[in-house]
């Protein structure tokens, strides 16, 4: 029979290593089989437009630039491969729509 | 001809001439060794030989936006420092090298698996082969046969050999690209050559985005806002800048001149 004194720190370790399981990233989790966080709904719907780019109005861009901005800290959370990987393709969406909301500005001063 | 461009013409042919000292002039490619990278310093500290990238054998197969957007590769060697547990993760190397994707019918070989042992030897070696006498499963040779021939850079005509369904470079990964429209075509358009009887650029934006994308080149690459306010010179040309950081490196070389010098000469 397990008595009281036994089962506490058991249970207790149990816990934390359900916890642990739970927190980590499984290394064989690929890029391919995980499902969509909502990080990365968010990140696929504002960078799927960079081809879009050129038809966007200003205000349209600027809030596709703070959107990205929004992105950036939740990116930063991530484990070091997927941060590495996603705020690098996060710069180049969000550049793209910085560069030609900036292209536009001069336009219209013209 | 104007003798400033004689000059650039005579400069270019001392540069390629081979009996120039190698310590000054770097040793030309040859076309299979065109656009190889070599990627050492996290392998080296493991005991692994350095990664030899063949671009030649990967551009065939998918446009650079796939692999310098989606992917995330960096357009600089070594910039991305991609580590053995990134491609474990399925990520850089690892999103197609992952003895799951089929190419040409059979599975990717795996890049990088965390139980490797000592019968994976074989496999280690297919990329870390920097330095080993490893014949090259696809030679490069047989390779090249179906293309149309370029004079410099791997020899071929990459843009060609598209439009003739040699290659079919596929733009999209499962799993690391988003789902995009297709992109509206752009223009092409031409660059004042800034010298006398030179002739003027025709820059083809269409095929460029088209294998680019826009994020690719803008503003990484291209930074300037305003139309005809950033100078292009052929010293940051050559330097590695806006059209070098492609055009000597994996894209057709910067000696192929008339390639972007394509209109007749202008009188100013």
């Amino acid at each position: 029979m397990v008595n009281g004194k036994t089962t506490a720190p058991l249970l207790l370790t149990c816990l934390v290593l359900c916890c642990l399981l739970a927190a980590a990233e499984p290394m064989w989790a690929g890029a391919a089989t995980a499902e969509p966080e909502n990080w990365q709904k968010e990140f696929d719907d504002v960078c799927s437009k960079t081809q879009d780019a050129m038809i966007f109005s200003q205000q349209e861009l600027k809030a596709l630039v703070d959107r990205c901005d929004a992105l950036e800290p939740q990116i930063a959370r991530l484990d070091e491969t997927r941060k590495k990987v996603y705020l690098k393709r996060l710069q180049q969406c969000r550049g793209l729509y910085s560069y030609v909301l900036e292209s536009k500005k001069q336009e219209s001063k013209k | 001809m104007n003798a400033r461009i004689l000059a650039a013409f005579a400069l270019i042919l001392v540069l390629a001439s081979p009996s120039l000292p190698q310590s000054f002039k770097k040793k030309r490619p040859l076309p299979y060794e065109f656009g190889r990278v070599v990627l050492g310093s996290g392998s080296t500290r493991t005991g692994l030989a350095p990664v030899v990238f063949e671009h030649w054998f990967h551009r065939a197969r998918f446009s650079c936006r796939v692999c310098h957007v989606d992917i995330g590769f960096a357009m600089k060697t070594g910039e991305t420092a991609i580590k053995a547990a990134d491609n474990m993760r399925g990520y850089y190397c690892g999103a197609c090298h992952n003895g799951k994707m089929l190419s040409e019918g059979r599975p990717v070989f795996e890049a990088c698996s965390k139980n490797a042992t000592a019968d994976d030897a074989a496999r280690c070696e297919r990329c870390h082969s920097s330095g080993k006498p490893l014949k090259l499963e696809n030679e490069f040779a047989q390779f090249a046969r179906p293309f149309p021939k370029e004079r410099f850079g791997n020899g071929l005509d990459w843009q060609q050999a598209e439009e003739l369904g040699i290659i079919q470079p596929a733009d999209f990964v499962k799993g690391l690209s988003i789902k995009r429209k297709s992109l509206s075509i752009q223009q092409d358009f031409a660059l004042d050559a800034k010298l006398a009887g030179m002739p003027d650029i025709i820059f083809s934006h269409k095929k460029h985005t088209v294998w680019n994308g826009c994020e690719l080149c803008h503003p990484e690459i291209f930074m300037g806002v305003k139309k005809g306010a950033s100078r292009y010179t052929m010293v940051s040309i050559f330097e590695g800048k806006s059209c070098g950081a492609c055009h000597n490196t994996v894209a057709f070389p910067l000696m192929d001149c008339q390639r972007c010098h394509s209109t007749p000469p202008v009188q100013r």
